[in-house]
């Protein structure tokens, strides 16, 4: 705990003692769900890796390595960024809807669109993707067409429920796009789906 | 007949031109969250951004001393800004199908924080944020970034 005080010291002492041009901090903190992953910082001089959370490294130019990574503690990152992560937005919300052999939505999946409708009205969402995907039965032309025509279905169904027209992107992927990996002239239900993605 | 065959083909190739042009034009984000002044650049015009509005590819954002702003980027990256902060999306490509991913932002100064998305999941070399004096490389994961 002292060293954390004493390294964040050290960097606020630093960024007083010179005025120094384009000092960088690069921190790795966790994602929302806990996890963290690595991170490498580079330059001419040398690279370093990070993929303990709460630690930074300083680099002080183009010419010098990447300090070794410090604990820093979570409290001086959240004071340092707190502006930054107040205005963060949460993150895109995914839904999968499933399909019959043709166009007409599972009995489930119809359920969920009144929470897809939720996600919409509460993110107050202007940009709004849905992405139709079909399993291997049949042609390439008919599976594109198919994948076009669930999207489409999906759209008209969020617009009779409220969603702006302007505001959905649609797009498909015929069966280049599998969500369960099968061969040739697989029925696979987990397949036959639409991808809804709220921003 | 000749002439009209020709131009069937000029009229066929602006088309496809066109196409390919709306294509790259397309969006690759918006501007989820903002507040106090915050502008955009794109091809060397600076204009006010607004909430929800739309990024494209090379747009540069920038925030002003009472500036902050959220960015969600089409595979699902976050990019959070405080004040005084200047970054541009050099590069965007995400189309999982065709594997053309790509991802690279340029941070010239502020402070930011960057949630990695689906690009860094799929293509982690493909992703990389460019700084004054480092290039940051990611696997799947949350930076903060300051740079005075």
């Amino acid at each position: 705990m002292a060293k954390t005080t004493r390294f964040a010291t050290l960097i606020i002492l630093m960024a007083l003692a010179c005025g120094c041009a384009k000092r960088s901090l690069v921190a790795l903190v966790p994602d929302p769900d806990g996890k963290s992953g690595s991170i490498s910082v580079s330059n001419e001089a040398g690279s370093v890796a990070i993929s303990t959370p709460y630690r930074a490294t300083t680099i002080e130019s183009a010419k010098q390595q990447p300090t070794a990574p410090e604990n820093i503690g979570k409290k001086t990152l959240d004071r340092m960024f707190a502006e930054a992560l107040s205005i963060q937005p949460a993150r895109p919300l995914h839904f999968l809807l499933y399909f019959e052999n043709n166009t007409t939505l599972t009995s489930d999946s119809v359920q969920l669109l009144p929470g897809i409708m939720a996600a919409i009205k509460e993110r107050n969402s202007t940009d709004i993707s849905i992405i139709g995907h079909t399993d291997t039965v049949g042609s390439k032309e008919y599976n594109s067409e198919l994948s076009s025509n669930r999207a489409s279905t999906v759209k008209k169904l969020l617009i009779e429920q409220g969603a702006e027209a302007d505001a959905i992107r649609t797009t498909s992927h015929g069966k280049e796009n599998l969500l369960i990996p099968t061969g040739d002239n697989v029925n696979e239900p987990r397949n036959r789906r639409v991808e809804v993605v709220v921003r | 007949m000749k002439s009209v065959l020709i131009l069937a083909l000029a009229t066929a190739l602006e088309l496809v031109v066109m196409l390919a042009y709306g294509a790259t034009s397309d969006h690759i984000g918006l501007i989820k969250t903002m507040a106090g002044e915050v502008t955009i650049t794109r091809n060397s015009q600076t204009i006010k951004a607004a909430p929800n509005m739309k990024l494209m590819e090379a747009d540069i954002v920038q925030t002003g001393p009472d500036g902050k702003a959220g960015l969600i980027l089409d595979d699902d990256t976050v990019i959070s800004m405080g004040l005084n902060s200047r970054i541009a999306i050099k590069s965007f490509m995400f189309h999982p199908n065709d594997k053309k991913l790509s991802l690279i932002a340029r941070i010239f100064h502020g402070t930011v924080s960057f949630l990695s998305g689906q690009i860094t999941k799929l293509a982690p070399e493909q992703v990389h944020i460019e700084t004054p004096y480092a290039t940051i490389g990611l696997r799947g994961t949350h930076v903060l970034i300051q740079i005075n």
